[in-house]
């Protein structure tokens, strides 16, 4: 039946165009998402070219943010040497640089890093129950910082991230965001202030760090430093909503 | 045959358009553009081989469903292998649509010069 048969062609024929128009509009749909998602390629060693080059970029941005703060303070200090008021003003100034962390800093104090443990506890035991006693949490270092600042601690970073009066530590997953940059372990805390005190602090019995000593002393180590470099905080200094009260308003 | 192959196409779009919202994921997309690549040229070739005479249901599908795959299978082993495999994809059937549609064209000329000359 040659008639049939060509019937039956034609039929595929046209199924076989239909298929081929919807797995077109699918990708065709799928790509026009992607790219009002702004994203230079849907290929993988292309985006991750531009997710290397973008970092660099920011580490770059973070570095000039770093000297622009710098130079400020230098110029502020070479607009203080003419007038007395002004240099009042200047060291008021620069004090109080120092303690929203803005100025790099420097002086005695520790080292402390810690780790996720490499001790794995064997599968089905009750210690397998407690892997979390092997890992290094976001409240670990909260509690480490807490507990250095109680210690006197005038300045903190940890990998690298001044930390500020806003700053935060959070844990998103795998990793801990500080100052909303990402890391993992080690982490190494830098902190300044008399030394004894702070190593004192940490290693109090039944202190902060005593539950990790005890899963495993190797998550811990710390010593004092006679001179610790600890960098300026490079995150936005902006303010969008909190205004500062007219004086003439201040509760006595 | 024209008007069939287009028709099913338009359908298909629309369909896909329309009616199925199917999110796909970032990473597939390119595999899914490849295989659509390779529908597309099965389907010229499809509309070649009916133009001839020598059209087979069989070969067809089978051709069609072979091709998407390998198309899908070097873009994935490309990006694992760090090579840009795919473009080998890209060319053969790209290269091949060219040829298919130019065999098509030539047909349909042909065809048109004899109802002329007939009258």
């Amino acid at each position: 039946m040659p008639g049939d048969n060509k019937r039956l062609q034609m039929l595929i024929f046209f199924i076989i165009w239909t298929v081929v128009g919807v797995l077109l509009g699918i990708a065709l749909k799928a790509q026009f998402r992607l790219h009002t998602a702004e994203l230079p390629s849907t290929r993988l060693p292309e985006l991750a070219r531009a997710y290397v080059q973008e970092k660099r970029a920011v580490q770059m941005m973070e570095t000039e943010i770093r000297q622009l703060r710098q130079k400020t303070t230098e110029l502020e200090n070479a607009l203080a040497t003419g007038t007395k008021q002004a240099k009042v003003l200047n060291d008021s100034l620069q004090t109080a640089k120092m303690l929203a962390g803005l100025v790099e800093v420097e002086g005695p104090g520790i080292e402390l890093v810690l780790r996720d443990s490499t001790r794995r506890p064997t599968p089905g035991s009750t210690e397998s129950l407690l892997i979390d006693l092997y890992i290094i949490h976001d409240y670990d270092l909260l509690r480490v910082v807490n507990e250095l600042r109680q210690a006197g601690a005038e300045a903190i970073a940890i990998n690298g991230q001044r930390l500020v009066a806003n700053s935060a530590i959070r844990c998103v997953g795998p990793v801990i965001y500080v100052n909303d940059i990402k890391m993992a372990s080690p982490f190494v805390i830098h902190a300044i202030g008399d030394p004894n005190t702070l190593l004192g602090a940490l290693k109090t019995p039944g202190g902060v760090l005593s539950d990790i000593m005890e899963a495993d002393p190797k998550m811990v180590e710390m010593r004092a430093l006679e001179r610790v470099r600890i960098p300026a905080y490079t995150g936005s200094t902006q303010f969008r909503f909190a205004r500062p009260v007219p004086s003439e308003e201040v509760a006595p | 045959m024209i008007a069939i192959g287009m028709l099913g196409l338009l359908l298909g779009l629309l369909l896909a358009y329309l009616l199925l919202d199917i999110p796909i994921p970032a990473e597939w997309a390119s595999y899914l553009s490849l295989a659509a690549l390779a529908g597309l040229d099965t389907a010229f070739g499809g509309w070649r081989a009916a133009l001839e005479g020598r059209f087979h249901p069989d070969v067809f599908v089978s051709g069609f469903i072979v091709n998407a795959l390998l198309a899908s299978l070097l873009a994935y082993l490309g990006d694992r292998m760090g090579v840009d495999l795919f473009l080998a994809a890209v060319v053969t059937l790209g290269g091949r649509m060219f040829l298919n549609l130019s065999i098509i064209r030539r047909y349909y000329l042909n065809q048109l010069s004899l109802r002329k000359s007939r009258g």
